[in-house]
């Protein structure tokens, strides 16, 4: 167990050293040059210079991207045109936030970790509902509906449902408050209140694939022998759904939506967009819009960071709930 | 499994169904009085600059203002403040040397606002000028602002450091466009620029090496607001800003939101145009125009009391103007915004090659695209109709949907091949793509490529950048002619990057005659301007003058006291209310 | 499509079906008898004649996709008449703004987006296919190597790097001057789908091939001396097909909702190519004012991606009998 957490985690670690080299070296490649937004309007090529040499562009990459990593674990200064002295984990000074990134990151996480959790929630009780609904009774009506709303809303989508529920419910019926980010801790209920369409839309579009993946993995265990051998010792067919089936068919569920989750915390860039929350995901778009490359670095990192971690935990959850799994 | 299917078309026609509500579009558009004549004074009265500024009619004090915008401002520092929003959001919280009195109809003033009058010629050659300060006004925390602290925001500004903002100043006082080269603000700090010398705590006084006769209107942008040097925290004064105006900022959430509530230490006896009627004003930063838009048509909660700050967007506008409920919740104004298809005319030099374009181009049908007269009037002038003296004419008459026959016969046979360089944006690629076909009409063969959007606007100021063709648009920092043609077509200053000269036109006679006419006093200037305009375009050609921008605004039912600002075509917040 | 490329679903499919009653023969039977399938293969197919014959439908219908029509417009820009201008001479009517047909767009869109997803995941199945194959067979370092790459390739941002890399790229090959042809747009986004689409099928196909490597017939390969190319496209191929083809039916729709995705956030195709999801796009503002401008291109995305998850699930049905009723 131990031997195989620490080399899970040693490939984490190297994932995302490669993720950090190759964003820097993909982001140098920009045509955009990241000084000219830190020039005034009467920028000329002195000045554009001097800028340059300030921000340390002109210094080897590699040095470039040691005094990046430094910055992270030690803090570094960056000079008075960014905000002077950056404690660690510094991640670089943002000239179009005008702030620390650290501080810009504070500020748009919260938003899309609370667009995905609920939204998770949601779509993993939607999904295995809906799944489980069409898996006990094959072929049956229900069995039809679930699966064809499955799949409608695996084929629509989200910017377009999105467009559609704004317009229905919150500028026509006028039932819902225009969405809006309000920290759970401000007011829970216009918490909720803001993020609700969000949250329907992901758990729609999401939902469809876990309604069809769970119908099938239940449908698959129903048939093993395990199950079997269950019902032959007697066992009602609640315990045998609710004790043996389940818990076997929810493993590869877990998995997904785990993975799922982990990008999804990297940035609901379109969710972000289309419902105007103002989360990570939005803040990507633009750092790269704005060639922002402090920003860019960091919201790239940070969703790496996420998946890397969804990627551990899963393997972990895994173990736990499915016995037949041994870690080696 | 035909169930199954059945079940997913029946979910697919229903989700069909709700979206296709539809009835016959027969048309109909209105107009917008977009020729309406600028005016504008310098006042002579000193009591025009003092306060208070005459009560608006039903204004009431208290309440919460809400503005929505899309893009956040990143920052509120007077001496770096240059973006439009930025500047309609300073008078709140900024007083500068002098100001404009608007009456949102194109009449302006141009009044003392820290200073007793607009300044004073002490030399009568534009050289000397001197301020007298106000008595009573006061910063945030009470304490009397005095010539000493407006010199030391003017001071401030010089340094590389704080980028952005207006360069007038500075570079007027320096006498080069390198002023900070100069003079180093980081090594000077308690002394002052070159010029610029405060004989008492009343007296601010400006010396030039050369005649800057509008100086008193560069003293109305922000750069000239206020500040201790005590209370200067460089780069995050923007998120802090010391008050000297009726508001100060308390929150500043960078990219969310930014709140002002009153500063008790505003006099309105010292002010001659601003108001301190909601108790606070919210800039929220995110929503998308379409959002923005729909939010405040919908009229809902604090809604009711927002502004949309960005202009109604194109796919909107015809429900807006059609909605006769929503007619006294918009405003519609001209602004003096005018984009232009910009030749390079470093790479275009055939004047008939320029003139053809001039010619082929469907005004009509470009305000089409635009969304309609709501969001775009045609122009065929270089100056907007909000300039000061301008005047109208058509150097290229090709009627309201072009002339391509006309081009094609100045173009002779030839087939020129000229690359449009347009944002990557999604109205500039639609502008492109029109205006590409009304020019391969008339003969031309054109190559669209796309430039990555934030990175458009410097990459076309640079000296060689290799596009023939790119739209640009130019506000002037005051409506008059000096800050349009020298700025945009004097050939002497064109540099490696960053010119405003984007055309890259070049003429010796036409230089000539910006010196001639930025010596005669600004009165004078104006019907000189209008004429020089005119013999640009008839004589070179450097650019296809494509329309002026309309202000269309809508806000929630509770906001009163908008208007549309004649100088700059944005909101002017100074007069807004709550109403009850 | 929210942030991250997905394709398939990334559920295991069991392996181990009795090897020697052509289970290809059993699945086409099944396939052909279950109606869904049919119709949804009818639907896909009617789109794939329309994508291909778009040039003889811009003949026959007579106007082409750059044409302007904005005299048919109000002074909004707004289409004049029913649901959007629509006649019989413009049968879905005109986009707002240029005035431009919306049939024949969509006709062309739908061929642009047709071969985007289809090449897309026709390179992406094979890089999956050929990476989990050799990863599952030899193991050892070249397993570790590839669930290295494939974690790698999970974690970096997809649609930030779509974004940055873009306009990049066509700086690079074509300077600022020359015209970048529309195939290069349509290049690049097939060079990203598959660069960041081929995780879940190397997933799957390592799988099965981990199941398939110690059993009988393989080991009598190899005992025979056949060499690595002849285990893997002979021995191992023929016995992976289903997975793999099962994912390819699912990345088609999702690339084709890529595209739209990738267009949303300002990426994509640029004019002047005709582009399904810039057209839903642009068209999503209307919704209000245009509704028909959404209906059209909005329904045609959605019913062919519809169309390919009915028929991926009917087939993955009949692939796998103990899913199916």
């Amino acid at each position: 167990m131990l031997r195989f957490l620490l080399k899970r985690a040693l490939g984490a670690v190297l994932t995302l050293f490669t993720v950090s080299v190759l964003t820097f070296g993909m982001f140098f490649a920009l045509p955009r040059d990241p000084v000219s937004g830190m020039c005034p309007k009467n920028c000329d090529p002195q000045r554009l210079e001097r800028v340059r040499q300030e921000l340390g562009l002109r210094d080897p990459l590699v040095d470039q991207y040691a005094n990046y990593l430094k910055g992270i674990v030690a803090g570094r200064d960056l000079g008075g045109a960014q905000g002077g002295r950056c404690d660690a984990p510094c991640l670089g000074w943002s000239y179009v936030n005008n702030e620390a990134v650290t501080d810009t990151l504070a500020r748009v996480l919260p938003v899309t970790v609370s667009i995905v959790v609920p939204a998770a929630i949601g779509w993993l009780l939607l999904g295995v509902g809906l799944g489980m609904v069409s898996a006990l009774r094959p072929g049956s009506w229900w069995d039809r509906a679930a699966i064809g709303f499955s799949l409608t809303g695996a084929s629509v989508p989200l910017y377009v449902v999105g467009a559609v529920l704004l317009l229905v419910f919150v500028y026509t019926l006028r039932w819902l408050p225009v969405p809006a980010y309000t920290p759970l801790a401000t007011d829970p209920l216009r918490w909720a209140g803001g993020l609700v369409l969000a949250w329907c839309s992901l758990a729609f579009l999401y939902s469809a694939i876990y309604a069809r993946l769970f119908r099938a993995q239940l449908l698959e265990t129903l048939s093993e022998d395990f199950v079997r051998t269950a019902r032959a010792k007697g066992l009602s067919n609640t315990r045998v759904y609710g004790k043996h089936a389940l818990r076997a068919a929810i493993a590869p569920v877990v998995t997904v939506a785990g993975l799922d989750v982990g990008a999804a915390l990297g940035g609901t860039v379109i969710t972000e967009t289309t419902f105007g929350l103002p989360g990570l995901g939005r803040a990507a778009v633009d750092a790269v819009r704005a060639g922002d490359l402090p920003m860019i670095m960091a919201t790239v990192l940070v969703a790496a960071v996420f998946v890397v971690l969804a990627n551990l935990l899963v393997d972990l959850l895994y173990a736990a709930i499915d016995p037949r799994v041994r870690l080696g | 499994m035909r169930s199954r299917l059945a079940t997913a078309l029946c979910t697919a026609t229903t989700l069909v169904a709700v979206l296709g509500a539809c009835s016959a579009n027969t048309g109909g558009s209105s107009t917008v009085d977009t020729g309406r004549q600028q005016t504008g004074v310098i006042a002579t009265d000193p009591k025009d600059s003092w306060g208070p500024a005459p009560e608006v009619p039903g204004a009431r004090a208290g309440g919460t203002f809400t503005i929505i915008r899309e893009t956040p401002l990143s920052h509120l520092d007077p001496q770096r403040t240059y973006s439009f929003a930025g500047l309609m959001a300073a008078p709140l919280f900024a007083r500068s040397l002098t100001t404009w009195k608007d009456d949102g109809q194109g009449n302006l003033v141009l009044v003392g606002d820290l200073a007793e009058t607009p300044g004073s010629n002490v030399e009568d050659d534009c050289t000397v000028w001197e301020f007298k300060i106000k008595d009573g006004v006061r910063f945030e925390d009470g304490r009397p602002v005095t010539a000493k602290e407006i010199a030391y925001g003017i001071a401030r500004s010089f340094d590389p450091d704080l980028t952005g903002g207006p360069t007038y100043l500075q570079e007027w006082l320096a006498d080069t466009p390198q002023y900070d080269t100069a003079w180093d603000f980081a090594a000077n700090r308690t002394a002052l620029p070159p010029g610029l010398t405060t004989p008492d705590d009343r007296t601010l006084r400006f010396e030039f090496a050369r005649p800057r006769c509008d100086l008193p209107f560069a003293a109305s942008l922000p750069s000239t607001a206020p500040l201790p040097a005590d209370r200067d925290t460089g780069i995050n004064l923007g998120h802090a800003p010391f008050s000297s105006g009726p508001y100060k900022v308390t929150r500043f959430q960078a990219g969310v939101e930014i709140v002002l509530e009153r500063n008790e230490h505003w006099d309105p006896a010292t002010d001659p145009v601003r108001h301190q009627y909601p108790d606070r004003f919210v800039w929220s930063f995110g929503p998308s125009t379409d959002t923005a838009a729909n939010r405040v048509i919908a009229d809902n909660g604090a809604d009711q009391a927002a502004l949309s700050w960005d202009f109604v967007p194109a796919s909107l506008v015809s429900r807006v103007a059609g909605d006769a409920a929503l007619r006294s919740r918009t405003i519609l104004s001209p602004t003096p915004t005018a984009n232009h298809l910009v030749i390079n005319n470093q790479r275009v030099t055939d004047l008939r090659v320029r003139q053809a374009l001039n010619y082929a181009i469907d005004r009509e049908g470009l305000v089409k695209v635009l969304g309609g007269p709501h969001v775009a009037a045609p122009n065929t002038t270089l100056m907007p109709p909000a300039t000061i003296g301008h005047r109208a004419y058509d150097a290229y008459p090709a009627g309201p949907n072009g002339d391509p026959d006309r081009a094609r016969e100045l173009l002779g046979g030839q087939t020129p091949e000229l690359v449009l360089g347009a944002a990557d944006s999604s109205v500039e690629q639609q502008l492109a793509t029109q205006l590409k076909g009304n020019l391969e009409r008339a003969g031309f063969k054109i190559t669209m490529r796309a430039i990555p959007d934030d990175a458009k606007l410097d990459e076309i100021k640079k000296r060689d950048n290799p596009w023939d063709l790119y739209l640009s648009s130019w506000a002037a920092d005051w409506p008059s002619g000096a800050a349009i043609l020298p700025v945009l077509y004097d050939g002497r200053g064109i540099k490696v990057a960053g010119n405003t000269n984007e055309s890259y036109f070049d003429d010796p006679a036409i230089s000539a005659e910006f010196d001639r006419i930025l010596a005669l006093p600004p009165a004078a200037q104006a019907p000189q301007w209008a004429g020089l305009d005119e013999r640009i375009m008839r004589e070179h050609a450097p650019v296809v003058p494509l329309y002026v921008d309309v202000a269309y605004l809508v806000h929630g039912s509770k906001v009163g006291g908008v208007f549309v600002s004649s100088v700059f075509g944005y909101p002017c917040l100074i007069d807004a209310h709550v109403k009850p | 499509m929210d942030g991250t490329l997905r394709t398939g679903t990334g559920d295991p499919i069991p392996a181990g079906r009795t090897v020697g009653r052509s289970p290809g023969r059993l699945a086409w039977m099944r396939l052909r008898r279950d109606r869904t399938a049919l119709v949804s293969a009818a639907v896909l197919v009617l789109f794939v004649l329309v994508a291909l014959a778009a040039p003889l439908i811009e003949a026959a219908y007579g106007i082409g996709p750059h044409d302007q029509f904005q005299r048919r417009l109000d002074g909004f820009g707004m289409p004049l008449g029913h649901a959007g201008g629509v006649s019989g001479e413009h049968f879905f009517g005109l986009e707002p703004g240029l005035g431009r047909d919306i049939f024949i767009r969509l006709v062309y869109g739908l061929r642009t987006s047709f071969f985007v997803a289809c090449t897309a995941a026709v390179l992406s199945t094979l890089i999956g296919a050929a990476l989990g194959g050799l990863a599952g067979y030899l193991g050892g370092w070249l397993d570790a190597v590839v669930s290295w790459l494939t974690d790698l390739t999970l974690a970096m941002p997809f649609l930030i790097v779509a974004l940055a890399l873009t306009p990049t790229l066509a700086l690079r090959f074509y300077g600022q001057r020359d015209e970048v042809p529309p195939s290069f747009g349509v290049g690049v986004l097939i060079a990203i789908f598959a660069v960041f689409g081929w995780t879940s099928t190397a997933r799957l196909v390592r799988g099965q091939v981990i199941a398939l490597r110690e059993r009988e017939f393989v080991a009598a390969a190899r005992a025979s001396g056949a060499g690595l190319g002849h285990l893997l496209v002979r021995q191992l191929l023929p016995n992976t097909w289903a997975p793999i083809l099962v994912s390819f039916s699912f990345a088609v729709p999702q690339f084709v909702t890529g595209e739209a995705a990738l267009s949303f956030i300002g990426v994509g195709l640029t004019e002047p190519t005709p582009s399904f999801g810039r057209m839903i796009y642009q068209s999503l503002d209307y919704l209000q004012t245009d509704p028909a401008f959404v209906l059209f291109p909005g329904g045609t995305l959605v019913a062919l991606v519809f169309a390919f998850n009915l028929f991926g699930d009917a087939l993955r049905d009949a692939l796998d009998p103990r899913s199916a009723r």
